[in-house]
């Protein structure tokens, strides 16, 4: 009938119209017609099923007739009917994609409330369906996770039935937890947040009571073994060979945890009660906190067999979860008890609801320590739901595991006595172990102690019979902590076992592989806004009441781990440190955070003085690798942006795998420069670089000093793009630049002290704007072998902009009126270039305290060339200049850019060396005798024609013009008014120095002034603190505490 | 069905860019809305072709699940292809391809093949993103681009069996690890290397009835 109806109705109107009640009825008697599935009509029940889909969305938003056709012949029933047939995987799959494009793209609510208001849905959840094939499992999942995303206060009803207590969208779906198919659990997942976030309290009640023990007991554990799969991955892969796996377990690991957090973050309270305890009771506590302690544990007790993961691992895994678990109550009371609990809480069973009573004073019967849920999800869930649904009669708990039953048990004796008698009675015997074992190792006094925390922990069993009431904050909570805030100071850490042992895993002398991960999860701790802060007052911040008189300056922070610290800093500043460049400025990071409080620093004068004789060492090993090749100042200065520009992210350090395996020296297994030991003699220079600048950064932070030496450049005194400049009097060269692309544009360059600048004349006379400006030290001349009249330049980025691939900023063929114009320019960039290149190195010079020679007691210029000649002739002769004196003679800022082959350490000596040998004694008298006298340091060969030419050339302002950069004679004092007026304050000091040096010829004594000089300006550097040379001073300090 | 791979997709972007109306439109390719309806799915799988190799493809949509981190995080990770798409009618939608990026940077394995698409090329009368700034954005970041149309199917096929192709020289190259399922890339049964000349029919029967 239906047929012939519709047949007629499209004939009569459209030949073919899929979009209409009439095809829906044509469908419909398809379906009718063939209910039951056989191989021949398996294509047309496919087809009519799709229609269906097509239609019944065409129908929701344009013909509300068309559903309500659906809804009247119950044609839901036929999708069930047919999936009840083995139909095979090619009818259901599309029967279930039917049925998410219907979920998915109603936009209609009453439509949707008809969809869901027979049971139908909740049949076709519950159907069993074939979940070996790939294909089914992953429609039939996304037709769920389609579902949930309906979820909401209305349509809950459908779904989770109060009367019967069944809720089959999420207890199917949690069955599928662990599933191997990475993108089924993401669904599961995904479900479970969405419906969570119903509000709905009959819901989540079912869900708390009925479901969240198994669930929240299997996903515990399933956790726990993937950690203990990434500790076999760590412990098997020494030699870095499987990171990809390595790389996705920790990467799990936090999914995981993230997992977590997002639950947590929904605020369902009682739901969170119950997965903080199976998290702290079932993992966090038995497994992370366990295996930090675990080597003292076993030996005390070798029959344990209880699963642990190696520390370095354990120290990983618990600075994740600091980092991204912020449930207060768990964080805290995992807190405390890393900080505050000892080992007995693994000991007996008495203990054990220790950990019961950390949590908030909320009672809890589940059963601590790893272990495996005792059945499947499926079948826990199965014995809940009915338990349930039978009815609330007492036995229900009997057929509940321990692990199964709901937290909030009304039989907490029953449990009790399960758990421990068989438990019990093993754990006892080690726990009496460990007790001897402790009492033979400890002093007189630490048993004292020992009492003491006995007595203090005798008042933790009273709150476990009031745990009802006790809803204390965490802080006030029964720990060890006592109100009078230090006190944990005063403990002796054997009583913390745990603190304990990440405090030891601080220990670099092998190499850092542990210490990074100790220094993670303290600095994790110390961020973690749910950990409260009182906990860590006085541990990993510096103490809130320093008013307090009693509380000496001594207790202002935690001394052991201040010293442990220091320790590593004082190490990395080793040449030959094994610690990583990451550790050292976690190290450092830490170190602030302790001590240090709104700007203040509360560091004693021991730990200071260890710190800056720690900054010496790092200078002076950095002094070694000082050295003439351009790569160091490019080096130096990469090495500061990069500092500066990418502070360390401790989250995103701990999400890299990489760290997990032994700290490794050899770039080739693709591990950043930061993370692994340096590999080879540049490498050691920039580490050497970084842990200087790094220790120099936390010595002026310590000092409460600001930053007056670095960056080199002074940003604020250079010229930029569009500023308008008096060009009166300085040296102005006519050119016609022309780029790549052909385009030509008349500039005048003009080359300031660090700058090149192009300009364009403006209206007003003598002045020019600055079109293009670059650093000298960034330039690259080269001639034209066809033209004499060109220039090809090459300006490069400077690198402080950050820029990883190096555009250059400009590159360009310079065209000059004529060849001896065109010779000048050239002359002026390459010595421009080599002294913005040198000044820098002077002022990196003294910022390691190397003597910088300040040619200020000859000036004249005949005096100069006369050298310069002197020296040239020397150099041309092939004699090197061999260093056999000490080696800080060596860094003479003469003997910079350009000389580098002249330079030698007696160390590495030069081929030229070996063979000269004769040569080398007389050419190291010369250069002795030379030294004695500073008049020939100052000229360069490169300088003497240059110099002829300049000397017609007046002198220059003040102004701008005064760093017009062919300064003439007299050479020494236009140099030094030029820094004067361009350095920061702090090098001013330099001119006093270099005058005394200058009163002083010879080296030795040009250096004792100047030591001098910083020894009586420590005495008075705590009252001036202005007093500037930020660096160099504080280094007579640490001579003379 | 078997397969010589099955590659996962995830398909991401701003919410009404038509993501799970490509999707659908991809694996079913029925729905060709002559009609005006708008129609779409989050979850589908198509065998395709590629140098003679059956591949099946897997599209997970997204959408919907960013309010929870560990979900986002963990799509990312599970996939071995991305289509992030924008909305050539929608200015913002274009504007947030950045964000975006970054996430799926920082979260996915280094070698996910990302595809930039532009959709609802069909509206060029009210298009507000020119073809060359998608072009642009895709190059400098390292993407392929293409402009499709759900509505139309225009680009539909191409954009995900380019994308395939991608993956599919990627493994080529040895550059992802096939043994690692975490890769979102999953190899076949015939594909074990123990018994290579196996014939499939065997398999097939058992998982899939009446594929044929």
């Amino acid at each position: 009938m239906f047929r012939s109806r519709s047949w007629f109705g499209v004939g009569l109107w459209k030949p073919k119209n899929p979009h209409s009640l009439d095809h829906l009825k044509y469908l419909y008697n398809v379906l009718s017609k063939n209910q039951t599935v056989s191989e021949s009509n398996r294509g047309l029940l496919v087809e009519t099923l799709r229609s269906i889909a097509e239609i019944l969305i065409w129908g929701d938003q344009n013909d509300s007739s068309v559903f309500d056709f659906f809804l009247e012949k119950n044609m839901l029933s036929f999708f069930l009917k047919i999936m009840k047939q083995k139909c095979g995987s090619y009818v259901c799959v599309q029967l279930l994609q039917t049925l998410n494009i219907l979920f998915e793209n109603i936009r209609n609510e009453t439509s949707l409330y008809y969809l869901l208001s027979n049971n139908h849905v909740n049949s076709i959840i519950v159907h069993k369906f074939d979940f070996s094939d790939e294909e089914v499992m992953a429609y039939y999942i996304s037709f769920l996770k389609t579902l949930s995303l309906k979820l909401n206060g209305h349509t809950i009803h459908f779904f989770y039935n109060e009367h019967t207590n069944d809720f089959p969208l999420y207890t199917e779906a949690i069955k599928f937890f662990n599933h191997s198919e990475s993108m089924v659990r993401i669904a599961v997942r995904t479900l479970t947040l969405n419906v969570y976030r119903v509000e709905d309290r009959s819901m989540l009640r079912f869900i708390r009571d009925r479901t969240a023990a198994p669930y929240f007991s299997n996903l515990v554990w399933f956790i726990g073994n993937h950690v203990l799969e990434l500790d076999a991955c760590v412990r098997n892969d020494a030699d870095h060979q499987s990171k990809n796996r390595l790389a996705d377990l920790v990467a799990e690991h936090l999914d995981h945890l993230h997992y977590l957090n997002d639950i947590l973050c929904l605020g369902i309270a009682d739901l969170n009660q119950v997965l903080t305890d199976h998290l702290l009771n079932k993992l966090l506590v038995p497994l992370y906190v366990f295996s930090l302690d675990r080597q003292k544990t076993r030996s005390s007790s070798p029959k344990n067999s209880q699963p642990y993961v190696s520390s370095v691992v354990s120290l990983f895994l618990l600075s994740q979860v600091f980092l991204i678990l912020t449930h207060a109550p768990l964080v805290d009371t995992l807190a405390k008890i890393i900080l505050h609990a000892d080992r007995l809480i693994f000991s007996n069973s008495s203990t054990q609801d220790k950990i019961v009573l950390l949590q908030q004073g909320k009672a809890s019967v589940i059963q601590p320590g790893f272990l495996p849920p005792t059945e499947s999800l499926e079948i826990s869930l199965e014995i809940s739901l009915d338990v349930s649904s039978r009815s609330m009669s007492a036995d229900s708990a009997e057929l509940a595991s321990p692990c199964t039953s709901e937290p909030r048990s009304r039989q907490p004796s029953l449990d009790d006595g399960t758990g421990t008698t068989d438990k019990g009675s093993e754990e006892k015997v080690d726990h009496d172990k460990d007790n001897t074992e402790a009492n033979l190792n400890i002093t007189d006094e630490e048993k004292h102690l020992l009492k003491v925390l006995e007595c203090q922990s005798g008042p933790l069993a009273c709150p476990s019979s009031t745990c009802g009431d006790s809803n204390a904050a965490p802080s006030e909570g029964p720990l060890l902590l006592s109100p009078e805030g230090p006190v944990p100071l005063a403990q002796p850490l054997s009583n913390q076992p745990f603190i304990e042992s990440v405090y030891n895993a601080l220990n670099c002398q092998e190499n850092d592989y542990a210490a990074l991960f100790a220094l993670c999860l303290l600095y994790a701790l110390g961020k973690n806004k749910g950990v409260s802060g009182a906990l860590l007052h006085g541990v990993l911040y510096p103490c809130q009441r320093p008013d307090t008189p009693c509380t000496p300056l001594l207790n202002r922070y935690n001394l052991s781990l201040v010293e442990k610290i220091v320790a590593i800093i004082t190490l990395s500043c080793q040449p030959s440190a094994k610690v990583r460049l990451v550790t050292l400025e976690l190290t450092i990071r830490l170190l602030t955070q302790i001590v240090m409080n709104a700007n203040v620093s509360f560091l004693q004068d021991g730990h200071l003085a260890a710190i800056e004789g720690a900054k010496e060492e790092s200078s002076s090993v950095l002094r070694n690798f000082y050295k003439s090749e351009e790569i160091f100042l490019d080096m130096f200065e990469d090495e500061y942006h990069q500092m500066k520009k990418k502070p360390l992210n401790v989250e995103w350090l701990t999400m890299d795998s990489n760290v997990l395996l032994p700290p490794t020296g050899t770039p080739l297994t693709g591990i950043e420069f930061g993370k692994r030991l340096p590999c080879g003699e540049v490498e050691r220079a920039r580490r050497a670089i970084r842990v200087f600048l790094m220790v120099r950064d936390l010595s002026l932070v310590l000092g409460m000093e600001s930053e007056r030496a670095l960056p080199l450049t002074d940003s604020s005194t250079c010229v930029q793009v569009d500023h308008v400049l008096n060009l009166n009097n300085s040296d102005l060269i006519g050119c016609n630049v022309v780029l790549k692309d052909g385009s030509r544009m008349h500039r005048f360059l003009v080359i300031d002290v660090i700058q090149l600048i192009l300009v364009e004349p403006t209206r007003r006379l003598g002045y020019g704007v600055a079109k293009l400006v670059g650093f000298l030290q960034d330039i690259e001349v080269t001639g034209d072998k066809d033209d004499s009249r060109c220039l090809h330049i090459t300006i490069h980025q400077p690198l402080s902009s950050g820029i990883s691939k190096r555009v250059p900023l400009l590159s360009a063929k310079f065209i000059f009126d004529d060849h001896i114009r065109c010779m000048a320019a050239r002359q002026r960039l390459t010595k421009g270039r080599a002294k913005a290149r040198q000044k820098k190195m002077v002022q990196i010079a003294r910022l390691l305290d190397i003597p910088v020679p300040q040619s200020t007691a000859s000036s004249s210029a005949a005096f100069n060339l006369h050298a310069a000649r002197r020296q040239e002739s020397a150099l041309r002769g092939g004699i090197r200049i061999a260093g056999g004196r000490e080696q800080r003679q060596v860094y003479n800022a003469q003997k910079l850019p350009g000389h580098a082959a002249a330079l030698r350490r007696e160390n590495t000596p030069s081929p030229s060396n070996a063979s000269k040998s004769p040569d080398r004694t007389r050419v190291r008298d010369s250069s002795r005798s030379r030294e004695a006298s500073p008049k020939p340091m100052r000229p360069r060969s490169e300088e003497i024609p240059l110099e002829d030419i300049a000397k017609v050339k007046d002198q220059g302002s003040v102004s701008f013009k005064d760093n017009s950069p062919l300064l003439p004679v007299p050479m020494t004092s236009s140099i030094l008014t030029s820094n004067t007026s361009t350095l920061s304050p702090s090098h001013v000091s330099l001119q006093s120095s270099a005058m005394s040096e200058s009163a002083g010829p010879s080296t030795p004594s040009s250096h004792s002034p100047a030591k001098v000089s910083e020894e009586t300006s420590f005495t008075s550097r705590a009252s001036s603190q202005n007093s500037n040379s930020g660096g160099q001073r504080r280094r007579g300090q640490v001579e003379t505490v | 069905m078997s397969y010589a791979y099955l590659f996962k997709y995830i398909i991401i972007g701003d919410t009404g860019v038509g993501k799970s109306c490509l999707l659908l439109q991809f694996t079913d390719k029925r729905f060709q809305p002559v009609h005006d309806l708008t129609i779409g799915v989050e979850f589908g799988a198509r065998m395709i072709t590629i140098d003679g190799k059956q591949i099946k493809l897997q599209i997970w949509d997204t959408a919907g699940q960013e309010a929870f981190r560990s979900i986002t995080r963990s799509y990312y990770r599970g996939a071995a292809g991305a289509l992030l798409v924008y909305d050539i009618t929608r200015r913002e939608t274009f504007n947030h391809l950045t964000t975006w990026l970054e996430d799926a940077r920082q979260h996915s394995n280094s070698n996910m093949v990302i595809m930039l698409i532009g959709n609802k090329s069909d509206l060029e009368s009210r298009r507000e993103v020119k073809k060359e700034e998608g072009e642009a954005f895709a190059h400098e970041h390292g993407l392929i681009f293409m402009e499709t149309s759900a509505k139309t199917a225009a680009n539909v096929e191409e954009a995900f069996i380019n994308t395939a192709k991608e993956i599919y020289e990627k493994i080529q190259e040895g550059v992802f690890d096939i043994n690692n399922e975490a890769n979102g890339i999953k190899v076949g049964p015939q594909h074990s290397p123990t018994n290579p000349s196996l014939s499939p029919n065997g398999q097939d029967r058992g998982q899939g009835g009446g594929c044929c």
